[in-house]
C-alpha cells in the first residue's frame, strides 16, 4: 500500500473533525475587508461637475448632465457663473469596479461604500440614479485608522 | 397435477419461449437479454426440484458473467439499435432441422430411460452439503477430468492471445523506430505508478 | 404472519436505510471539504434534503430519446434496482432475525447482485448514446473482473464457517477473524465497491470524460432509481461485509440489531470517505488492481483459510 492512500484519509478525516469555514450568508453577514468596493456613493456638495470621473471611466458608465448658471456679483462687471449638476448615474450593470472615478475626484465627492446587495430584476434598475447614489452616501465606513508606526497622512504634515 | 409440477410447466414454457425469443428477434441485443430471462426460468425450474445450489449458480454464472460477457462483446461491435442486417441465417432450415432432431433425440432417451418412473424430491437434496459429497465422494474423476478441460481452455486462450500479441509487435517493430518503445510503455507506466 | 411482518420491515428498510446513507455522504462529504452541505431543506441541517431531491425527481418529465431502444431503456432503471431489495431480504441483522432464511443465503446474494449489473449495460446499450455505450463497456468489464475476487473472499468467510447461510457464518464469527479473515475482508469490500462503481471506481460514469456513462440520457423519476439503487448498493455490499467478515449482531452490551446498524454504517461511512479521499482509478489501473492484487489475494486466503481450517480440524 502506498503512505499516499493513507494520507488522504488522514487529510480528510481531520478536516471533517474542523469546523467548517462556511458563512450562512443571508442569516449571517460576511464579514467584509476593510475598503470594501460595494457600491459608489455620491457627495453631491463636493461635486463641481468637473467631468473626471466620467471622462476615466474605462467602459463609459457614469452618466453627468448640467448647466451653468450664472447670478449676478455685486461689484464685478461679468456675472458669477457656476455648473449646476442635472443628472448624476452610475450603470452598475456596465461598471466594473476599478475605483478610477473615486481616485480621480479631486473634490471628494465619489466615496466606496461596502454594501453590495442591490441586485435587481430590471437592468435598468442597475443605473443608480443621483439621490440614490446619494443614499448610499450615508453607508459609507469612516477612513480606516494608519497603521500605528505608518506616516502621518500627508495632508496633516 | 401438484403445484410444483404446475411451475415447473409454466417456467418451462418461460423458458422455451425466451430461447425461441433469443433465435427469432431481429435485435441482437434483444437476444441477449431474452437469453437471461430463458436462463432465470431455468433457474427457476432447478429452484422447483429442490437443486438450490445449482440454481443459484445457474444464475452468478450464466446471468452475471456469460450474458455479461456477451453483452460486453456485442458493444464492441457495430451491432445497430433496431433490427439488424445479417441476424438471419441461411442455414436457418438446416440449424432448425438439427434444433428439432436433438430436441427428438433427448427427449426419446429420458422417456425411454425414464418412462414414468418417479423421483420422490426430499427438501434439501440439492443443497450444497449434498452436491458437494456426491461430487467429491463419487464423481471425482469426471470432475477432475472436466477441470482438466477448462484448464486446457484457459492454457489455450492464452497461447492464442499471446500468439497474436507476438505477430503484431513484430510487425509494429518493422514499422517504425519509435513502435518497439510505444509497445512498452504501458507496462513501464504501470510500474511507475 | 412473521414473515409479512419481516418483509414489510426489509422494504421499510430499503426505503429509508439508502436515503440516510445518502444523507450522510452529502454531510459527511461536505465537512471532509470543509463545506457545510445541505442546510435549508427541513429546517434542521438540511435533513429533508433527499426528501426535496425525490420531489424534485417526480415532477420531472419522463424523456426517452428518440433513437433508444425504448422497451430496454424503461426497464433498467427497473433491473437496476430490483436485486438489492431482493438481496436485502437474506441479510440477519440479529440472531434468527432474517426475513428469508436460505440455506445458501450468500449464492443467492452473490448471483442477484450480479443481475443488478445488467441494468445499467441496458441502460447504456439502450440509451443511443456514445457516452452511455462507453460507460456500459466500461461497466460490463469492471463487473467480470471484479465478480471473481469478490466470490473468491466470500467464498473464503463460508469456507471458515463451514456453511453457506448467511446467519450460519455471522454467528460462527470469533474476534480472530478479525486477522485470519482481514485480506479476504478488504477484497471483498474493495470488489464490492467496484461493483457498485464508487469512486474512486466510478470510472464506467467518469463524469469528467463520459458525462455520467449509462445514466446520461435518463432524468426524472427514472434517473432517481438508479441514484437508489446505488445507495441501495451500498447498503447491501456494507451490510454483505459486516456479516461475512465483522460477525454480524455479535458485540457487547447493545442488541443485535444495533450492532448490525453500526457496523453497517460505519462500513457506509468508509464508502463515502473513501469517494472524498481517493481520486478515480485509470481503467488500465482498475483492471490491474483486480487481476494483480485482488484476485491473488483472495487466492492465498482462500488456501490460507483451507490450511487453517485443516489444521485445526473444525
Amino acid at each position: 500500500m502506498r503512505p499516499g492512500l493513507a494520507k488522504g484519509l488522514a487529510v480528510t478525516l481531520r478536516t471533517m473533525m474542523k469546523r467548517s469555514g462556511t458563512r450562512q450568508y443571508p442569516e449571517v453577514a460576511p464579514d467584509l475587508a476593510p475598503r470594501s468596493r460595494g457600491v459608489i456613493a455620491l457627495f453631491e456638495e463636493n461635486c463641481t461637475v468637473c467631468m473626471l470621473c466620467a471622462r476615466e471611466c474605462p467602459d463609459w458608465c457614469i452618466y453627468i448632465d448640467s448647466h451653468k448658471e450664472t447670478m449676478p456679483a455685486e461689484g464685478s462687471a461679468r456675472a458669477r457663473s457656476r455648473n449646476v449638476l442635472d443628472r448624476f448615474a452610475i450603470d452598475y450593470s456596465l461598471c466594473m469596479y476599478c475605483g478610477i472615478c473615486v481616485e480621480v475626484c479631486p473634490f471628494d465627492a465619489l466615496f466606496w461604500s461596502p454594501e453590495f446587495e442591490y441586485a435587481a430584476y430590471d437592468i435598468a434598475e442597475l443605473t443608480h440614479e443621483r439621490d440614490r447614489l446619494r443614499e448610499w452616501m450615508w453607508t459609507v465606513p469612516p477612513p480606516q485608522a494608519h497603521e500605528p508606526n505608518a506616516d502621518p497622512p500627508k495632508e496633516l504634515r | 397435477m401438484t403445484t410444483a409440477e404446475i411451475v415447473f410447466t409454466a417456467l418451462g414454457v418461460v423458458a422455451v419461449g425466451a430461447g425461441v425469443l433469443v433465435v427469432t428477434t431481429r435485435q441482437i441485443v434483444h437476444a441477449a437479454l431474452w437469453l437471461v430471462v430463458s436462463f432465470g426460468a431455468l433457474a427457476g425450474m432447478y429452484l422447483v426440484l429442490t437443486a438450490e445450489f445449482v440454481a443459484w449458480v445457474q444464475v452468478l454464472i450464466y446471468v452475471g458473467a456469460i450474458v455479461v460477457l456477451l453483452l460486453f462483446g456485442i458493444m464492441l461491435t457495430r451491432a445497430p439499435i433496431g433490427p439488424g442486417e445479417g441476424m438471419d441465417s441461411g442455414n436457418r432450415l438446416p440449424a432448425l432441422a438439427v434444433a428439432v432432431g436433438t430436441a427428438a433425440v433427448l427427449v426419446t432417451l429420458l422417456v425411454r430411460g425414464f418412462k414414468d418412473a418417479r423421483i420422490e424430491l426430499e427438501p434439501g437434496g440439492g443443497s450444497a452439503d449434498a452436491l458437494g459429497e456426491a461430487i467429491f465422494r463419487e464423481w471425482v474423476l469426471p470432475f477432475e477430468v472436466l477441470s482438466v478441460l477448462l484448464l486446457a481452455a484457459l492454457v489455450g486462450a492464452i497461447v492464442l492471445s499471446k500468439g497474436r500479441a507476438r505477430t503484431t509487435a513484430a510487425e509494429r517493430g518493422s514499422a517504425g523506430p519509435d513502435a518497439g518503445a510505444r509497445g512498452s510503455s504501458p507496462g513501464s507506466k504501470g510500474r511507475e505508478r | 404472519m412473521r414473515d409479512v411482518v419481516a418483509l414489510v420491515l426489509v422494504t421499510v428498510a430499503f426505503l429509508t436505510l439508502p436515503l440516510i446513507i445518502g444523507q450522510a455522504e452529502h454531510k459527511v462529504m461536505a465537512h471532509m471539504q470543509g463545506r457545510l452541505g445541505p442546510m435549508y431543506a427541513g429546517g434542521f441541517h438540511g435533513w429533508a434534503q433527499l426528501v426535496a431531491d425525490g420531489v424534485k425527481f417526480a415532477q420531472k418529465e419522463d424523456t426517452v430519446p428518440a433513437a433508444a431502444d425504448r422497451r430496454i431503456f424503461l426497464l433498467a432503471p427497473g433491473v437496476a434496482l430490483v436485486p438489492y431489495l431482493v438481496v436485502l431480504a437474506v441479510v440477519p441483522v440479529g440472531p434468527g432475525q432474517v426475513a428469508v432464511d436460505l440455506s445458501l443465503g450468500l449464492f443467492f446474494a452473490l448471483a442477484v447482485m450480479g443481475i443488478g449489473v445488467i441494468g445499467s449495460i441496458m441502460a447504456g446499450w439502450a440509451s443511443a448514446n456514445k457516452y452511455s455505450l462507453l460507460g456500459g463497456m466500461r461497466v460490463a468489464a469492471q463487473l467480470v473482473s471484479y465478480e471473481l475476487p469478490m466470490v473468491l473472499a466470500a467464498a473464503s468467510a463460508a469456507m471458515a464457517a463451514g456453511t453457506l447461510n448467511l446467519s450460519g457464518i455471522a454467528g460462527a464469527w470469533q474476534w480472530w477473524w478479525l486477522v485470519w479473515q482481514a485480506p479476504a475482508a478488504v477484497v471483498f469490500f474493495l470488489a464490492g465497491l467496484a461493483e457498485l462503481r464508487r469512486p474512486p471506481f466510478d470510472m464506467p460514469v467518469a463524469d469528467s470524460e463520459i458525462i455520467f456513462g449509462p445514466y446520461t440520457e435518463y432524468g426524472g423519476l427514472r434517473f432517481a432509481f438508479f441514484l437508489l439503487a446505488e445507495y441501495a448498493g451500498i447498503l447491501v455490499v456494507c451490510s454483505l461485509t459486516t456479516v461475512l467478515f465483522l460477525g454480524g449482531w455479535q458485540g457487547p452490551l447493545l442488541p443485535g440489531f444495533l450492532w448490525t446498524l453500526i457496523k453497517v454504517f460505519l462500513l457506509a461511512f468508509v464508502v463515502i470517505w473513501f469517494r472524498v479521499a481517493f481520486p478515480r482509478l485509470r481503467e488500465d489501473q482498475l483492471q490491474r488492481l483486480a487481476w494483480v492484487y485482488l484476485v491473488p489475494i483472495a487466492l492465498g486466503q482462500l488456501a490460507l483459510t483451507g490450511v487453517v481450517k485443516v489444521v485445526t480440524g473444525a
